[in-house]
């Protein structure tokens, strides 16, 4: 929990960028004082003028080793869990070689220090066979990291109101 | 015997062509509801793949998603874009209000942004609207649109535009996507859109990707491909990249050739199939001629260079001549010892062609032996020559063999090419010679970026140049026709193609184009040679209006901000790659004072009487039949014989019809779901439901039938594939066996009746003579390669490509406001070799300077990771207005459709100091 909460931190600048346009949320509440105006430099992702020419930030990509980290919690229980450790060794994914599966295809429940298991929908051939559990990871989720993403430093870039 | 059990088991268990009102068992297998949850179908809202979605909600809020397992298309799995539509809406900085500029309480361009009514928002921007008609006429307005507007969007944009302010600068984004798609679907078969289907993923043989890195780009079809390699021994995957990317990893081969030779490889493959006798012969015989077309036809670019920077003009000058390089003068078959300078002088008849005989186009292939070709396109030094002239030749082994089916799809990397309709048709000219193309397994596919460049923006036609149901505004019995469906007078639409939306951006620079609203897209950001249009857009006499739902770059520049609903906050239809037309139900409500760009369209159109737009107007350059040069003529004396007033409100004409009233609202296909259009325009009918059938009447009986609205949102249905006749969709067209356009008997009909009437000649040029008439034939074009407009040089010495990445949408104003998603990638990266880094004394990580002749910015160095780029070539992905490559990247577009090269134009880079 503690975790999230560190994933959807919000930077100060953001936090006062939502305070800036909170009035303008609570539609049927008080009436709201005239909000201020908004410079077009405060407006989006970047907050600088679109004339201006930034110097990006450096971020770091996650170096934790698997198993050293928890598995993030998921915005909602259907979405696949973000990879919590260094991935660059592990790739790339081709057609003879995984080391994603190699790790994680075990049976569960997960156990204290071992991987997190494939869960058992990564079993069912959806397209060809459904309904029944193969033995192996459907071919259509060989490619782990077009649905599990990694991760960087980077705070949110702005806030996000989801709540499952 | 593992091959036929897999195919048997395919047959079984995945390949069903849905017939709707025959399904015994419905498909419904939306899942209990749990806690209080409600599942529904939807669609996903980012690539052309069109995944199905299921959408959770409850309280009114989206609370997940998950991959539909019924969907045909992805059968139950999303990428990870896929899966973050639940939380696209719900970004903090969500826009809720209509922002303006204003000082001193009104309107100001130099202002701040404050928050105004809807009222003041539209008053504002009816009164700019007014001020530049008044003094440019309909050319001085325009409408920026997209691939991502619903179906019912752009058609509501089109009646407006086009119906109502008699303008055809109406364009979408979808033209720097795949515009260069249509102009050769145009060229080639009378008709727009692919034969084939997705399910010639599991029947094919061997998929070659051309300028497609599908594993971040349409991750869900790679997944299909990936699928199928593992479960079937002997199934190829063969990529072609100007650099090594994601989707090599699991391919059989990978070439990485020199920007712009892929129309020298094609032709290097072309000449191989008649030089091996693997043409088919029976099948070009019956089913092709052959045609070329000019060759010096320019870049696209300005033809002037008054508002050039200075270190423009020596590109700018290639639009107006060349100097044939030694490689262009062998290609040409010309003497490569002598001096040819070459006019681009076709610029103007670009899309002009002709018939010639096959043993012409034999001659134009001969100068593409494997020698040469393999010479130019080469595109890793380091490669050693000999093994890319092998993987040449195994390319070639692969698609001549008779026994295998084969696929070619293509994306970016050809749409987005200043030949680009030149290389989708070389992909149709082989394709064609071998007898592989509309059938099941084999053809050239073109996918898509966008989830309805398709649906709406070609099928729809939100071009500059076109009507409904692929009829262009140039033609006389085109715009007949939609006057009458529209039930407009006679010479209403104006018969003068618009301006395309690069075009805009020329003609906002030069105050032709004072008044823009910008819907759905983010222009600003996603436009080569950004550095001229923002500047337009803030220091001239202009007034620009974005409809968005997060503030985007293009907020930024506007001068109006209009907050509008995300997808699932409104009714809507996107149709996908493969003709799959899919529709889905308003779910939640959109916040604060967000509004569905239906909405926003028809309040704005009340504002607007006949009296006040239909009197005669001036469109520069205007000429044709039946019109006075310059001029479009007042058509209120036909406007009132229709039953129209002066005073009668566009809203009226085009929008509050009597049939379109008839549609009511309350509906019970909604079931129970709200419909905010309805609830804010204070309507008892359902406008979503009317257009759509309104927009399906043109397609009906033409080819492109259209279900009814309520069949799509059936339990039972996953989209369907048009053209949809007698409830049953159709997955190859212009088949006999699946196809009911195509003549019964004729194997294959290539019916398509556009450009279908062409003179005889030869490489050189038309000859006098009757044109023949092409019923039934698809034409094999021989189109030769040349240099791009830049290459790079000693002063610009390296490559920049441009694309995406697999986390991150188009310029990223949903997808960098998901957390996960922009933790996983924060910034745009500088993908360099790492000689390329070290010889400039950089190193990885840090920040560089990359230069163009267009303008500057700074990005950091990476090094392999997806992306291996070959020495003299590096990549920068667009998604990040942090790191804004489109101010680098150059406005050259292919002629004939008009689509920016974002793919290719000359860098240098240096340390920052």
């Amino acid at each position: 929990m503690r975790h999230l909460a560190r994933a959807l931190a919000v930077s100060p600048l953001v936090a006062l960028m939502v305070a800036l346009l909170a009035p303008a949320r609570e539609a049927g509440a008080a009436p709201p004082a005239a909000p201020r105006p908004i410079s077009d430099k405060a407006l989006g992702l970047s907050r600088i003028s679109v004339f201006e020419v930034p110097s990006p930030p450096a971020w770091k990509a996650e170096e934790a080793a698997p198993g050293e980290k928890p598995v993030p919690a998921r915005p909602f229980k259907e979405a696949p869990p973000v990879i919590p450790h260094a991935v660059a060794d592990f790739l790339p994914i081709t057609a003879t070689q995984n080391l994603c599966v190699d790790c994680h295809a075990i049976d569960g429940p997960k156990k204290k220090g071992e991987p997190t298991p494939v869960p058992a929908s990564h079993y069912v051939d959806l397209r060809h066979a459904p309904g029944k559990r193969g033995d192996k990871v459907a071919g259509a989720r060989w490619v782990c990291i077009s649905c599990h993403v990694g991760r960087t430093n980077a705070p949110p870039a702005v806030g996000s109101t989801f709540r499952p | 015997m593992t091959l036929k059990l897999t195919r048997r088991q395919f047959l079984e268990a995945g390949f069903t062509t849905a017939v709707v009102g025959l399904a015994g068992v419905p498909l419904k297998v939306l899942p209990a509801e749990a806690k209080g949850w409600t599942w529904d179908k939807s669609v996903c809202r980012f690539c052309g793949t069109g995944c199905g979605i299921q959408i959770a909600t409850q309280a009114g809020r989206v609370v997940a998603v998950k991959g539909d397992p019924a969907s045909p298309v992805n059968r139950g799995l999303l990428c990870a874009k896929g899966y973050a539509c639940a939380q696209i809406p719900y970004g903090a900085d969500r826009l809720k209000k209509p922002l303006l500029r204003k000082k001193g309480g009104k309107f100001h361009k130099q202002g701040d942004f404050e928050e105004v009514s809807w009222t003041e928002a539209f008053d504002v921007m009816k009164a700019e609207w007014t001020r530049a008609h008044q003094a440019l006429g309909p050319t001085g307005v325009g409408v920026m649109g997209s691939g991502q507007y619903t179906i019912m969007e752009g058609y509501a944009a089109v009646k407006l535009v086009k119906g109502g302010w008699r303008s055809n600068n109406l364009d979408p984004n979808a033209r720097h996507c795949m515009a260069s798609a249509v102009t050769a679907f145009m060229q080639t078969f009378g008709i727009d859109e692919p034969a084939g289907c997705y399910d010639d993923i599991e029947l094919t043989d061997t998929v070659v990707t051309w300028g497609a890195n599908m594993a971040e780009m349409h991750p869900m079809l790679y997944a299909r491909i990936v699928d199928e390699k593992l479960r079937r021994p002997g199934y190829k995957l063969l990529n072609l990249t100007t650099y090594s990317n994601a989707t090599s990893e699991a391919a059989d081969l990978e070439i990485v050739f020199k920007p712009n030779t892929d129309l020298a490889i094609w032709n290097y493959l072309a000449r191989e199939v008649v030089k091996r006798g693997a043409v088919d012969q029976a099948y070009v015989d019956a089913h092709c001629v052959f045609a070329a077309g000019p060759v010096d036809i320019g870049f696209g670019l300005r033809e002037d260079d008054a508002k050039a920077f200075a270190a423009e003009k020596e590109t700018l000058a290639r639009q107006r001549s060349i100097v044939l390089t030694r490689d262009e003068a062998i290609a040409r078959g010309l003497d490569p010892a002598t001096r040819h300078e070459r006019p681009q002088s076709a610029a103007n008849a670009a899309g002009k062609h002709w018939l010639i005989s096959f043993e012409e186009f034999a001659r134009g292939l001969e100068p593409y032996t494997l020698d040469f070709v393999a010479a130019l396109a080469k595109g890793d030094p380091d490669e050693p020559l000999a093994d890319f002239k092998a993987k040449l030749k195994l390319l070639a082994d692969e698609y001549c063999d008779p026994g295998r089916k084969a696929v070619s799809f293509w994306t970016m990397g050809f749409n987005q090419h200043t030949r680009g309709t030149w290389v989708n048709e070389q992909a149709y000219m082989l394709h064609l010679l071998l007898g592989k193309q509309a059938r099941p397994g084999n053809g050239a596919f073109s996918l898509t970026g966008q989830p309805s460049a398709c649906g709406t923006a070609r099928e729809v036609g939100t071009f500059a140049h076109r009507l409904p149901a692929d009829m262009t505004v140039e033609n006389p019995a085109h715009r007949t026709h939609t006057e009458e469906i529209w039930k407009l007078p006679h010479l209403a639409i104006n018969p003068k193609v618009g301006s395309h939306i690069t075009q805009m951006m020329r003609d906002l620079e030069d105050g032709k184009l004072r008044w823009l609203w910008v819907q759905v897209t983010n222009p600003f950001q996603s436009t080569a040679n950004a550095n001229h249009w923002i500047e337009a857009a803030r220091k001239l006499d202009n007034f620009i209006v974005v409809s968005d739902v997060y503030p985007t770059l293009s907020c930024k520049v506007a001068d109006l901000i209009l907050p509008a609903a995300i997808m699932y906050e409104k009714w809507g239809g996107y149709g996908n790659s493969e003709r799959r037309t899919q529709l889905w139900r308003q779910v939640v409500l959109p916040p604060g004072e967000a509004r569905s760009d239906v909405w926003q369209m028809m309040e704005f159109s009340k504002r607007f009487t006949v009296a006040e737009v239909w009197g005669e107007q001036p469109v520069p350059g205007l000429e044709a039949e039946g019109f006075e040069k310059g001029k479009l003529p007042s058509i209120l004396g036909a406007a009132e014989a229709l039953g129209y007033k002066p005073s009668t409100t566009l809203h009226e004409v085009l929008f509050a019809t009597k049939a379109n009233r008839a549609v009511k609202w309350p509906d019970p296909v909604a079931a129970g779901k709200p419909n905010s259009t309805v609830t804010h325009g204070k309507l008892d009918w359902f406008p979503e439901k009317a257009l759509f059938e309104e927009y399906a009447s043109f397609g009906r009986g033409h080819g492109h039938d259209l279900a009814p609205f309520d069949v799509y949102l059936r339990d039972d249905v996953r989209g369907l594939r048009w053209p949809v006749v007698d409830g049953k969709e159709t997955p190859w067209r212009f088949n006999d066996q699946y196809d009911p356009y195509a003549r019964k008997g004729s194997g294959i009909d290539y019916y398509g009746a556009a450009m279908k009437k062409l003179k005889r000649g030869d490489l050189a040029g038309e000859q006098p003579g009757d044109p023949v008439g092409l019923a039934g034939k698809a034409k094999i074009f021989f189109r030769p390669w040349q240099e791009p407009p830049e290459s790079p040089d000693a002063v610009f010495d390296l490559w920049l490509c441009t694309g995406r990445v697999l986390e991150h949408w188009h310029s990223g104003s949903m997808t960098r406001r998901v957390p996960s998603l922009h933790a996983a990638v924060p910034e745009a990266l500088l993908f360099m070799h790492e000689r390329d880094v070290a010889a400039r004394g950089l190193s990885v990580g840090q920040l560089a300077w990359i230069e163009s002749r267009r303008g500057r910015i700074q990005a950091r160095v990476a090094v392999g990771g997806r992306n291996h780029v070959p020495r003299g070539t590096v990549y920068v992905p667009w998604f990040d207005e942090g790191v804004f490559i489109n101010k680098l990247t150059l406005d050259a577009t292919c002629p004939i459709s008009k689509e920016t090269d974002f793919k290719k134009c000359a860098v240098r880079i240096s340390k920052v100091a």
